[in-house]
């Protein structure tokens, strides 16, 4: 049963990492590179929601606070520098996301500090399964990440804009012979995939606590989660993201707190040696 | 009247040109065929038109409107339809979602439907998703996603190259009724005495220049034409 309580705290981690990966596979799906400043995307979300949760009271309202301006300075990272990168080399554009990682991370060290910050959330008495104990707050969390996991799918299958969104994906020259605007299918990229990273980190955030460095941390397996489900697999990511989560969390009385982390780097690299397209990657065909 | 004007068009993807100096004009209600070698410049020529390659020089003259301004996503949207040689539909999206991504179409349901009667086919298989579909399903579907816009130009380009044999007759009798839909269609072909056979006109590239052009009967009845650039017409 002790393993059946670590299985429900992985779900729930595997959710915050299913976000973040799913930011990263929508970003390296459509605009086709690794964006590293996801992780510091969501510590901007962590800090966003934790700005307005002290001004408000209302998590609610923090996560607001994290999808609005997680969604915006995603999208000013992409008018400043991606869009006027976007004929540049793969290379160029990640090292570029790498430097905007460390601006954003320096800006909110000098403006918060280095300190550790918590949200003031109200302890609650847990629900019992048998032996297995849920938080009001883990069950809030991961209702919060559904909601959103959600929200981002309805817009990709059952809109317009994210229908534009995954034919760009799959090609963009055909699209643009579709007479879709490339410009405009890159603005709804950076305003979602900014959003989703923001959502990842107000949970992480609530979960744990928030440094300037903490989204940065959080890379490794959102990359590792991206490339298990399959680059540019939005529903890879997520079952990833799970599977990961659970892993981790399962693994921790065999490997300790400390080294879960390298399980993740353990995952990945044989991922790209058995099975480099991921779970639900396609075989690019030739073009 | 004219309704394409193409005017000493050179250009490439880097420094070296593939186009070097092109003119050529469709009328309106025509099919011609564009034809020549391997490496002669045909496929460059229709991606110079609808604005698919990164260097061009000379004008590209639609309507009567300088299209050189315009970026790809304007000139369909101008009227310009376009049918790549390969990965010529969004193989993630199903039948349906190929046709309703197409931006800029008027009484969109009402146009997938006009279209679901040209190709029924597709029709009965929109759920579909387009990467498990034949070649022959595939040009289907391809030829319905650029005629979603009503292009009045179509830009075909090696139309038949993925087909199976048996369905390049079918291809073409679709090429051949495109004019009495209202679209013009300029065609790039290998199989060029077929092409040439359901066309007006032809023109003949050879190093990235018009080598000869006229009345595709003429070219068709070239000795020179046939001799180099078409093969002999086989018989029985």
């Amino acid at each position: 049963m002790f393993y059946a309580q670590l299985l429900v705290n992985g779900l729930v981690q595997g959710l915050v990492i299913g976000l973040a990966a799913l930011s990263i596979t929508l970003v390296f799906g459509i605009a086709r590179f690794p964006n590293a400043a996801t992780g510091d995307f969501m510590t901007f979300g962590a800090y966003s929601a934790l700005s307005a949760h002290k001004v408000t009271g209302s998590i609610a309202m923090g996560g607001l606070a994290a999808i609005i301006a997680t969604g915006v300075i995603s999208l000013l990272a992409y008018l400043a520098v991606f869009r006027r990168l976007a004929e540049r080399s793969v290379v160029a554009l990640l090292v570029a996301s790498i430097g905007i990682a460390f601006f954003i991370r320096a800006v909110l060290g000098v403006a918060f500090g280095h300190s550790q910050q918590v949200f003031q959330v109200p302890l609650s008495r847990p629900y019992v399964f048998g032996s297995v104990r849920i938080t009001p707050l883990d069950l809030q969390l991961a209702l919060v990440a559904l909601a959103a996991l959600a929200l981002v799918f309805a817009i990709l299958y059952l809109t317009p804009i994210g229908r534009q969104m995954r034919a760009v994906a799959d090609n963009r020259d055909l699209a643009r012979v579709s007479g879709i605007r490339p410009d405009r299918v890159m603005i709804a990229l950076w305003l979602l995939a900014g959003s989703v990273a923001g959502v990842a980190g107000m949970m992480l955030g609530i979960k744990t606590i928030v440094t300037p460095e903490f989204g940065w941390e959080m890379l490794l397996p959102a990359f590792t989660a991206a490339i298990l489900g399959g680059i540019g697999s939005p529903v890879g990511a997520v079952v990833a993201g799970l599977i990961l989560g659970v892993v981790q969390e399962v693994s921790t009385p065999l490997v300790g707190f400390t080294y879960k982390i390298a399980l993740a780097f353990i995952i990945m690299l044989a991922v790209l040696l058995i099975r480099p397209r991921g779970l639900f990657g396609r075989v690019e065909g030739a073009r | 009247m004219t309704l394409l004007e193409i005017e000493e068009v050179r250009g490439g993807y880097a420094e070296v040109d593939i186009l070097n100096g092109i003119s050529l004009t469709l009328q309106k209600g025509e099919i011609l065929t564009v034809a020549g070698t391997n490496g002669a410049g045909k496929s460059t020529l229709a991606k110079a038109i609808v604005g698919l390659l990164p260097r061009v020089q000379g004008r590209i003259v639609f309507e009567g409107a300088d299209m050189a301004p315009l970026p790809t996503e304007a000139r369909i949207a101008r009227g310009i339809g376009y049918v790549p040689q390969v990965a010529n539909v969004f193989g993630s999206l199903s039948i349906l979602e190929n046709l309703q991504v197409v931006v800029g179409v008027k009484d969109q349901g009402q146009r997938i439907a006009e279209l679901f009667e040209v190709f029924p086919l597709l029709s009965q298989r929109k759920r579909t998703r387009a990467g498990s579909l034949s070649g022959g399903e595939r040009q289907q579907l391809a030829f319905a996603r650029a005629l979603m816009t009503r292009p009045r130009l179509m830009i075909l380009d090696e139309p038949t190259a993925a087909l199976a044999p048996a369905k390049v007759a079918d291809a073409f009798e679709l090429i051949h009724r495109l004019p009495n839909l209202g679209v013009s269609v300029l065609v790039v072909e290998q199989r060029a005495r077929q092409s040439l056979a359901i066309s007006d006109r032809g023109c003949i590239l050879d190093g990235g220049q018009v080598a000869l052009a006229g009345d595709a009967a003429s070219l068709l009845a070239d000795d020179r034409a046939a001799e180099l650039y078409l093969g002999r017409a086989t018989h029985g």
